[in-house]
C-alpha cells in the first residue's frame, strides 16, 4: 500500500444542517451533503464521474441506492457502489474512493451518507436475529453494555472513567456551534453518574445522541487537488478489519479483534506511530468504545484506556484531542461521516474556537456492523490524514 | 400484556435443528467432523477447519456467565412489562457462547462465572427457549 500513500486527498467536506430536523428523508440529505461538499471543493458536476453512498439503514431491497442518488444529481459516473459497514462506512468509502481512483476507474469520488430518524414512506424491517432478540438482547447499546461489563470485570475500568470521556467530548461540543448538544452546555462528572441507567452499565450520557442529517466529502488524486479551492488533506494511511466476536474486542489468541489490524496496517502504511498523531476522531458511538478503541490502536496498553482516558488529555487543549467537534456522543450522530469531515477541517485550520494547534496529522476510525446478528459480527476502519 | 408480543426466533433452513431440538427441550449444538470443534451460531460449514460434516451433540447444558446487563428501558413495547430486565452472555463448558436471560434468581444476584444451567421456556408449541438458571452448590 505504500505506493497509495499521499497519492490521494480530501477536497471538499460539507455537512448539512443535522439534529432533530426532519424535513427531509435519507435522500434529501444526502443530496444536500453532496452538494455542499462539491460546491466546497470548487467543483461541479461534470467533475465527478464516481459515487459511494453510505446503506441507510431502512433501504431493505432497495438495490443501487448510490446509483439513484448519482442519477437525482445527473452525475456522469462510472464507478458507483452502495457501501455497508454501518458506523464503518464514511472511512471506508474514503479508501474505496482512493482505490478505485488508483485503478483508473473513475478521478473524482464522492462518499456520501444521509439519515433520517423514522423517515416518511419508510418500512424498517426488523431483521431475523433469532439468537438475540427473543431474549429481548436489542440494539447496539446492549453489545456495548457487555463490552464494559466485561472491561470492567477483567481491567478493573470504572464508570467514573467512561464519564471522564463524556464530560470531554461535551467540552469540545461546546466549543462547535453547529453541535447538536452545544446549547445545552457542559456536563460534569456528577451529570454523567446521576443520569439514569439505559442498558446498565451503561447510562445515558455514555449514549450517543440521534440524529438526522447528511454529509459527503470529495476524493480525488494528489496531483488534481493541487489546482482545487483549499490546500489538500492527504490520504497518509488506510486500514481495515473485520472481526466476529462475542463480546471480546481485545486481542485474544488470533490478535485479530477489535480492530487491531486496521490499525497496524494504518500506521504502517503511513510510516508513523500514535504518539506522531495531533488530533485523532474516534468513532464513539459509546463512551466504552472509545476506550476500547485507543487500546486497540496502540495509544496506550491494553486494559488501560481507563485510567488513560480520565485524566482530560481527550478535550481540546488537551495532550490527544479527540472527537473535536463533539463526536457522536454530543456533535451528533452522523454515522462517522462528521469524523472525517472534522479531520479535514481541523488540518484545514477551519476550527476557530476548537481549533487544534498547528494540527497537521489526524486519525480517524470507523467502527460499524451487524452487532446483535451471530456471530456479533464488526468492521473497524481507519485513516491518516496529513496536511502537507 | 401477552408474553409474547415480543419477538420470537424464525429458524433458516440453517438454523431449523437447534430450534427444533430444543422443542424437546434438548441443548444441541453442532460437532464437527472434521476437527471436533462445537460450533455456535449452526451453519453449514465449520469455521474453523471448513469441514461440511457435522453431528448434533447434546450438551451438558452447564456454563457461567461470562456477561450480563440490565436493560432499564425497553426498546420495543413487547418488553416494556419486563423492565427492568437481565440479558446474559452464557459460556458453555463446551466452549460456545451464546445469549439468554438468567431466571430464578434477582437481577442483584448474577456475577461474571456465575455457574448456571439450562432452563427450558416453552413459548408456545412452535418456539421453547433456552434460558439459565443458577446451578444451586
Amino acid at each position: 500500500m505504500a505506493n497509495l500513500k499521499d497519492q490521494y486527498a480530501i477536497v471538499g467536506a460539507g455537512l448539512t444542517k443535522f439534529g432533530k430536523i426532519f424535513d427531509k428523508s435519507p435522500v434529501g440529505f444526502t443530496l444536500e451533503g453532496i452538494k455542499l461538499a462539491v460546491e466546497d471543493a470548487g467543483l461541479s458536476r461534470d467533475d465527478i464521474d464516481g459515487l459511494l453512498v453510505a446503506m441507510p439503514a431502512m433501504m431493505g431491497e432497495e438495490h443501487a441506492w448510490a446509483a439513484r442518488i448519482g442519477a437525482l444529481l445527473e452525475l456522469p459516473l462510472t464507478f458507483s457502489y452502495t457501501m455497508d459497514m454501518g458506523g464503518a462506512t464514511p472511512v471506508a468509502m474514503v479508501q474505496t474512493a482512493a482505490l478505485a481512483i488508483a485503478a483508473g476507474l473513475c478521478k473524482t469520488v464522492v462518499c456520501a451518507y444521509g439519515h433520517s430518524e423514522n423517515p416518511q414512506g419508510a418500512a424498517f424491517a426488523i431483521p431475523n436475529l433469532e439468537f438475540t432478540m427473543p431474549y429481548g438482547d436489542i440494539g447496539a447499546t446492549a453489545l456495548q453494555a457487555h463490552i464494559a461489563r466485561r472491561h470492567m470485570h477483567e481491567f478493573g475500568t470504572r464508570s467514573e472513567q467512561l464519564g471522564q470521556v463524556a464530560v470531554a467530548f461535551r467540552h469540545n461540543a461546546c466549543l462547535n456551534p453547529d453541535a447538536q448538544m452545544f446549547s445545552k452546555g457542559p456536563i460534569t462528572l456528577a451529570d454523567h453518574q446521576q443520569s439514569r441507567w439505559v442498558v446498565e452499565p451503561l447510562r445515558l450520557l455514555d449514549c450517543c445522541v440521534q440524529t438526522c442529517g447528511g454529509g459527503a466529502v470529495v476524493v480525488t488524486s494528489a496531483e488534481r487537488a493541487q489546482d482545487l479551492k483549499h490546500p489538500p488533506v492527504l490520504i497518509s494511511g488506510m486500514g481495515q478489519s473485520h472481526s466476529a466476536e462475542i463480546i471480546e474486542p481485545w486481542p485474544g489468541k488470533t490478535g485479530h479483534r477489535g480492530g487491531i489490524p486496521a490499525g497496524r496496517m494504518c500506521f504502517e502504511m503511513a510510516g508513523m506511530k500514535p504518539k506522531d498523531m495531533d488530533v485523532i476522531q474516534i468513532y464513539d458511538g459509546f463512551t466504552i468504545l472509545v476506550i476500547t478503541s485507543l487500546e486497540n490502536y496502540g495509544f496506550c496498553p491494553i486494559g488501560e484506556g481507563g485510567p488513560f482516558a480520565e485524566d482530560g488529555k481527550l478535550k481540546v487543549g488537551g495532550a490527544l484531542p479527540c472527537c473535536t467537534a463533539g463526536g457522536l456522543l454530543s456533535e451528533g450522530h452522523l454515522m462517522g461521516m462528521g469524523h472525517v469531515v472534522e479531520g479535514v477541517r481541523q488540518l484545514r485550520r477551519q476550527c476557530k474556537e476548537r481549533q487544534v494547534k498547528d494540527a497537521e496529522i489526524c486519525f480517524v476510525t470507523g467502527y460499524g456492523g451487524a452487532p446483535h446478528t451471530y456471530p456479533v459480527t464488526l468492521c473497524y476502519s481507519t485513516l491518516i490524514l496529513r496536511r502537507p | 400484556m401477552s408474553e409474547w408480543e415480543k419477538f420470537l426466533p424464525k429458524p433458516t433452513e440453517d438454523t431449523e435443528p437447534y430450534w427444533d431440538y430444543c422443542r424437546k427441550q434438548e441443548l444441541r449444538m453442532q460437532k464437527c467432523k472434521g476437527c471436533g470443534l462445537v460450533r455456535f451460531p449452526p451453519s453449514v460449514i465449520c469455521p474453523r477447519c471448513w469441514s461440511l460434516g457435522h453431528e448434533w451433540v447434546k450438551l451438558s447444558g452447564r456454563g457461567k456467565v461470562w456477561s450480563w446487563v440490565i436493560f432499564h428501558q425497553a426498546f420495543y413495547p413487547g418488553y416494556a412489562d419486563d423492565v427492568p430486565y437481565n440479558t446474559a452472555i452464557i459460556e458453555l463448558e463446551e466452549g460456545p457462547r451464546l445469549h439468554a436471560n438468567v431466571i430464578g434468581c434477582r437481577n442483584e444476584e448474577i456475577y461474571i462465572e456465575m455457574p448456571v444451567e439450562v432452563a427450558f421456556e416453552k413459548v408456545d408449541d412452535e418456539v421453547t427457549l433456552p434460558k439459565f438458571r443458577p446451578v444451586l452448590s
